[in-house]
């Protein structure tokens, strides 16, 4: 197992449920125990749940050997063998890649005081800059990590003034539709500076410490600490050299989760039947809009394939089952409840379906080519159930049009 | 089958209503809401739905 986060802990429940009674060895990069990330960027920094309340396993658990704050750096498919920092070599008979993401760093250097946020160890950084007296937070992209955390800091009372830059014209505006300007006019309402429109170029800095933000516009926003909120990338860095195919820097693997070999013009080929990927890492053919796959940033993915991808590979690619998923997300901000299923991001027509739109309770149907494709909620989640339904049963529909085969990127 | 649920722990994510609909759903409130005596043969949904709490609020007994 490399890879300790939510994917890589349903992974080893579901090996040991299924009477795995094999050696089992988990890598993970990060020192701490397995941990659940979505409170991170809310209850966390809020205060309200601790370290221990989101541990998803304990050093005991799954009769596993540990492998803690080491990262693995190369994989020899031939041999099998997974290679660790330090020049260590795990061999496998079975390997279950979900190494996730990392935060998308700022593209340069960055002076002391700006910080990413995916880990433990960066909301301890971020509560410690808080705790230090910091109250002067510039938060760079309104993404979801971004406007969880200018909810959350705003939220402690302790007087943080929070100024969200962001690009594009609007937060979270891959919810489509009115949500995004729903979720700009309630953050404005919590006091937070909304900055939309606005490109970054680069820090000020007071000796070696952020001192400002300074937005392409020529202006300047002082700042004690920043955030750098921009995305994730998929941690296969390590993985190059591997010969998997690894479309947009991600594992692709095949709608039972075993990971494609890369052919020799670089598309993807067959699959390495002893090796399953799960979670933010994965590429699934499973997994797909109208245009092809799409990668899932979404807990409820990474917990479901976790499951799945030890099952399978425990089965074999013969006896496997395919992965059947309907999307779904949640987030919170601004005393807004978002919830989401389906690929919302990828329809081109948005229908208020309940409720008004641009109002704080009302349930959004997003369409393509007249097929459902996903639907957002707002403070209505009950409704978002029946959308859940119609999409399987668009997925179970055939498609309308084309071959039917998979548009392949070229593998980076 | 006994279902049980901390109130506590529930956020009213609403994950396990999309996974057994037929058991767990929301109010207007987006409080959950669980059907009393569930048919025994749901009882594989009804784990799949613990299994997908995030927040592991739901217990499932005699299943």
């Amino acid at each position: 197992m490399v890879g300790a986060g939510l994917a890589g802990v349903r992974a080893c429940e579901s090996l040991r449920a299924r009477g795995f009674g094999g050696t089992l060895t988990v890598v993970s990069d990060e020192p701490d125990l397995p941990y659940d990330r979505p409170p991170l960027t809310k209850q966390v920094v809020a205060g309200t749940l601790t370290e221990a309340d989101i541990r998803l396993a304990g050093a005991e658990d799954f009769g596993a050997r540990w492998i803690r704050g080491t990262a693995a750096v190369g994989l020899d498919r031939v041999r099998r063998r997974v290679r660790l920092a330090g020049g260590a070599e795990l061999p496998y008979d079975g390997l279950v890649l979900a190494t996730g993401a990392q935060a998308r760093p700022w593209p340069g250097q960055v002076p002391a005081g700006v910080l990413t946020v995916r880990g433990l160890a960066d909301v301890r950084a971020l509560r410690a800059a808080v705790g230090g007296g910091a109250r002067e937070v510039v938060i760079v992209g309104a993404g979801f990590v971004g406007v969880e955390l200018a909810s959350s800091l705003v939220g402690l009372g302790l007087g943080v003034r929070v100024t969200l830059v962001e690009p594009f014209r609007r937060p979270l505006r891959a919810l489509g539709g009115t949500v995004p300007d729903v979720v700009a006019a309630a953050a404005r309402r919590a006091g937070v500076g909304l900055r939309l429109g606005t490109a970054v170029s680069g820090f000020r800095t007071a000796g070696e410490r952020v001192a400002g933000v300074v937005p392409a516009d020529g202006s300047d926003l002082p700042a004690e600490l920043v955030v750098v909120a921009i995305g994730m990338v998929p941690a296969t860095g390590w993985l190059a050299g591997a010969g998997l195919a690894l479309p947009s820097g991600r594992v692709h693997c095949d709608a039972r989760l075993f990971a494609r070999t890369a052919a020799a013009d670089g598309t993807a080929g067959a699959v390495d039947p002893r090796i399953v990927v799960a979670g933010d890492v994965a590429w699934c053919e499973a997994v797909r809009s109208a245009d092809g796959p799409v990668p899932l940033e979404h807990w409820s993915n990474a917990a479901a394939q976790g499951e799945l991808a030890a099952g399978n590979l425990l089965a074999g690619p013969a006896a496997a089952d395919g992965y059947e998923h309907v999307p779904s997300f949640w987030t919170s901000a601004f005393g807004l409840r978002i919830k989401s299923v389906g690929l919302p991001g990828t329809g081109g027509r948005v229908v208020a379906e309940e409720g008004e739109p641009g109002s704080e309770k009302v349930v959004e149907a997003h369409y393509r080519d007249g097929r459902l494709v996903g639907a957002v909620s707002v403070n209505l989640g009950k409704r978002l159930v029946e959308y859940a339904r119609r999409l399987q049963e668009e997925r179970d529909r055939p498609e309308p049009a084309g071959d039917g085969r998979i548009p392949m990127p070229v593998a980076e | 089958m006994r279902i049980t649920v901390d109130y506590g722990l529930c956020d009213g994510l609403g994950q396990c209503a999309l996974v057994a609909p037929e058991v767990f759903a929301l109010d207007d409130d987006e409080q959950l809401v669980v059907a009393p005596d569930p048919a025994p043969e749901l009882a594989g949904k009804v784990a799949a739905a613990a299994r997908a709490c995030p927040v592991r609020a739901i217990s499932v007994e005699g299943a």
